[in-house]
């Protein structure tokens, strides 16, 4: 039977989830930013927004975590591993692109070695999204083969009705005991049917041609627009930290001469510190370098080794680059190049 | 004001007094622009002037990217030039090295930008063409120049200290701040170096604090108060509260404004025999 979730209902849920032991995660203002963060209450969500400054991923692949202690004493090293980080989490009112982030990143993080982080925390962890009613210039989910109401990634979809109603479709086992959990929290739909056709959903405009990205990338690793592009770029960590599915990290030891503690930080190839031998020598010695990786990780190597783009145009990297350097239009730049190859220099 | 601009831009092309003009173009929404190199005489309609022109530009200055197109003529702001000024006297660059294009402006950004609140350079002090209607640079009061950080001086110690602890919080160490900066011009910054590690690189409390604040300290009479790091830090951390209460007390205690006059002497840099402090002789 079609459920729907009333505004007025917003109160029990975050309460119901508490009751049931739950971290609730929901879109929240912080002066002139809407932040993904902890919520107490219903009052603190907040919803009249296009996309949420920071992404989903630091709830399963933090800013900064301890993976491990060591202490160093006279013939033998004890080690310590962090316990009790994955928690019973709910994320209320992530978007579409944010949940489509994480099948994506499953797959490199359950690749040639489990990261435990990342899977235990995801299996803690229950997905309920918010299409999207409305959008901006930066978002381009329908061009990278998503959509405003797409349901990858999301345990429940919620998609709104009305000025105070969602539909609510639970989409994976997970969401559905999660809905059943919460008893009269949803409630039948009034009119069964029309719910669904009045589905507030917003309209993405298509920027280009994805199947036209790779085949260019494949042919033009030496091309004069990676220069001709990012000579704007400041070579800041800004558009890779905001970005749902940038998943670099390094690892340092935090320590003094008997003990420390081994940390893993976010980390980004557009650094030029990145890539920086400890002979000096330096691979990637210029931005247009790294440029040309960010695309080609995204959109040529990711997609070659694990069979998915790396990346859910939601915009973020380019809402925020200091130097407005546009991800998408790099794209129909490509995509205009494979329709009509120019001379090549 | 733009078609004066484009002329000039054309001119230093042709005559190949500079070979590339740093400006401003379209951006990817009328309320945004956006950094363009132009090299060729027949683009230089890719440039423009308006009021979202809030970037500076002499950043690319320490840009070997940008630097590889050869001489630049850049589009300057009167905030922007005083960069140039301390770049000179800090010997990053020689006056000669770049081509000044001085715009006068009125105030940028929408809402307007702080920093344009109390200026008092409306006109570029240093600049070899100007384009644009010149406007008198009326003097504003130190008070009124330092008005924004009122507020924040009125905290308690505590109060500070809680304020900071709870806007680093946000940082997620991205570097925004420092590679926009264009007085951040180390080829290596202290937080990149490991042997020893001053600074932690972790996004936690003591990496954030030590981070933030030793970025700030490298700006304390050199800062011209640009507001780019706080423009572009996408934690929305007020960065420019502590560049600006650090030029309050260079110029309260030196009588120096960090780019204002390019025959001051550096507040931090400057050596002379008879100081009248004893612990620097």
């Amino acid at each position: 039977m079609e459920k729907t979730l009333k505004k007025e209902k917003f109160n029990s849920l975050i309460t119901g989830l508490k009751d049931q032991g739950y971290k609730t995660i929901a879109p929240k203002k912080d002066s002139n930013l809407v932040m993904l963060d902890e919520v107490q209450s219903a009052d603190e969500i907040h919803l009249d927004h296009v996309q949420t400054n920071n992404s989903i991923k630091e709830f399963f692949l933090p800013k900064t975590e301890k993976i491990l202690s060591y202490r160093i004493e006279k013939n033998k090293v004890s080690m310590e591993e962090p316990e009790g980080f994955a928690v019973k989490t709910v994320v209320f009112g992530s978007r579409p692109c944010d949940a489509a982030s994480l099948p994506i990143m499953d797959k490199v993080f359950n690749w040639d070695c489990t990261d435990k982080f990342w899977v235990q925390r995801r299996e803690a962890t229950t997905i309920v999204t918010i299409a999207c009613d409305k959008c901006d210039n930066y978002c381009f989910c329908t061009s990278v083969g998503l959509a405003p109401d797409s349901k990858e990634g999301s345990d429940v979809l919620l998609t709104k009705v009305s000025d105070d109603e969602y539909l609510v479709e639970t989409v994976t086992e997970k969401g559905e005991k999660l809905v059943e959990s919460l008893g009269t929290v949803f409630t039948p739909a009034d009119n069964p049917g029309t719910e669904t056709l009045n589905r507030q959903v917003a309209t993405v405009e298509n920027k280009f041609e994805i199947e036209k990205v790779k085949p260019w990338l494949d042919e033009n690793f030496v091309h004069k627009v990676w220069a001709e592009f990012s000579t704007k770029c400041i070579g800041c960590g800004a558009c890779t930290f905001v970005c749902p599915t940038c998943h670099c990290f390094d690892i340092v030891d935090e320590c003094t001469m008997s003990k420390g503690d081994r940390v893993k930080n976010w980390d980004g190839c557009q650094f030029k510190m990145f890539t920086l031998h400890t002979s000096g020598h330096n691979p990637r010695s210029t931005q247009d370098q790294r440029w040309r990786q960010r695309i080609m990780h995204k959109f040529k190597y990711y997609v070659e080794k694990f069979d998915s783009i790396l990346c859910v145009g939601c915009g973020r990297c380019s809402r925020v680059c200091p130097a407005d350097m546009n991800i998408s239009e790099m794209l129909e730049i490509i995509a205009t190049e494979e329709s009509q190859p120019v001379n090549k220099e | 004001m733009i078609e004066a601009l484009r002329k000039k831009a054309e001119e230093l092309l042709r005559s190949k007094t500079v070979d590339v003009i740093y400006g401003y173009g379209e951006g990817s929404t009328p309320e945004r622009t956006r950094p363009v190199f132009i090299t060729k005489p027949e683009d230089v309609n890719k440039l423009t002037w308006n009021k979202y022109c809030v970037y500076n530009l002499t950043t690319y200055l320490k840009r070997q990217e940008a630097r590889k197109l050869g001489k630049p003529a850049i589009v300057v702001k009167g905030c922007d030039a005083k960069t140039i000024i301390v770049l000179i006297k800090e010997s990053q660059i020689k006056r000669e090295d770049v081509y000044i294009l001085g715009v006068t402006c009125n105030g940028v950004g929408e809402p307007q930008a702080t920093k344009c609140k109390a200026c008092d350079i409306h006109t570029p002090r240093i600049y070899d063409e100007l384009i644009g209607e010149k406007i008198e640079n009326k003097e504003i009061s130190f008070e009124e120049r330092y008005a924004e950080i009122e507020e924040y001086e009125k905290l308690s110690e505590k109060d500070k200290w809680e304020f900071w602890q709870k806007q680093f919080a946000k940082c997620i160490k991205c570097y925004a701040c420092s590679s926009i900066c264009p007085l951040c011009f180390c080829d290596r910054c202290i937080v990149d170096k490991n042997q020893p590690q001053w600074i932690d690189p972790s996004a936690h409390p003591r990496g954030n604090l030590s981070w933030n604040v030793t970025r700030a300290y490298h700006l304390a009479g050199r800062c011209i108060n640009c507001e780019e790091c706080q423009r572009v830090c996408p934690a929305d951390i007020p960065l420019n509260l502590l560049n600006k209460k650090l030029a309050k007390e260079t110029e309260k205690n030196f009588k120096y404004r960090a780019g204002y006059n390019i025959d001051d002497e550096l507040a931090m840099a400057t050596y002379k025999e008879d100081d009248n402090q004893d612990f620097i002789k």
